[in-house]
């Protein structure tokens, strides 16, 4: 299971799914869904989203058990 | 996301199913005579009173259905110009593939359907094999197949999308 801080970062950067969706060229749908957990985004996505919000990638997704970095 | 004509298309199926199911229900019903000599060729049909009102509202439902069906298509193909549907598109319509989140959607759907075929098809071919049905039945019990495979699409994509919430 992947855990993520998507919600986290994106409240901080104060988009909403929308806007954080339509800036890595997802829908709204695929972000609510990376934010529960319910899914694990592709290598290339994780790294659009950990560039939008200007992190690392392992800081962004972590293994659950894991501490992220 | 839930209103998405692509969401709701099961349901469309589902109902063409069932509208189907009572044309077969009066088609079964009715008599039929064929003459082929040398001289003439005829084919008549003729349907108990019941059977021939049914026909008569199902065949009328189905293209009141129809017309609605088409304006649905028509309309999301102006509202989304991207993801244009067509009847004879050879990709089915409920797919939703237009980001990876989405193709995860319908895989998950998808391989809900193909776990009911594996089930449901070697038992409904046991059924037929042990039982001597009528034609009727082995369209109902083909109808039953096609409207569950709609039914358990749509509430595995629903269940996804009833979640969402920004």
């Amino acid at each position: 299971m992947l855990q993520n801080r998507v919600k986290e970062l994106r409240a901080r950067y104060g988009f909403s799914q929308g806007e954080l969706g339509e800036r890595v060229g997802v829908t709204r749908q695929t972000i609510a869904f990376i934010e529960k957990g319910e899914f694990s985004p592709s290598v290339t996505l994780a790294l659009k989203l950990a560039r939008e919000f200007e992190v690392k990638v392992d800081e962004l997704f972590w293994l659950e058990g894991e501490k992220p970095s | 996301m839930k209103k998405d004509f692509r969401v709701q298309y099961p349901l469309w199926q589902m109902a063409f199913i069932i509208l189907f199911g009572f044309i077969a229900i009066s088609l079964t019903g009715a008599s039929s005579e064929m003459i082929q000599n040398d001289l003439e060729f005829s084919y008549s049909l003729q349907f108990p009173a019941l059977e021939s009102i049914l026909l008569f509202i199902t065949l009328a439902m189905t293209f009141i259905l129809l017309i609605i069906f088409i304006m649905k298509i028509t309309n999301h193909n102006k509202r989304h110009p991207q993801q244009k549907l067509s009847f004879w598109q050879i990709k089915p319509i409920e797919y939703l593939e237009e980001d990876e989140g989405m193709i995860y959607i319908t895989r998950r759907a998808a391989q809900k359907v193909y776990t009911f075929f594996v089930w449901a098809l070697p038992f409904v071919a046991m059924i037929y094999l042990l039982f001597n049905l009528s034609r009727l039945w082995i369209v109902i019990g083909i109808l039953f197949l096609a409207f569950m495979q709609y039914l358990i699409f749509y509430i595995e994509v629903r269940k996804y999308l009833s979640k969402d919430e920004d």
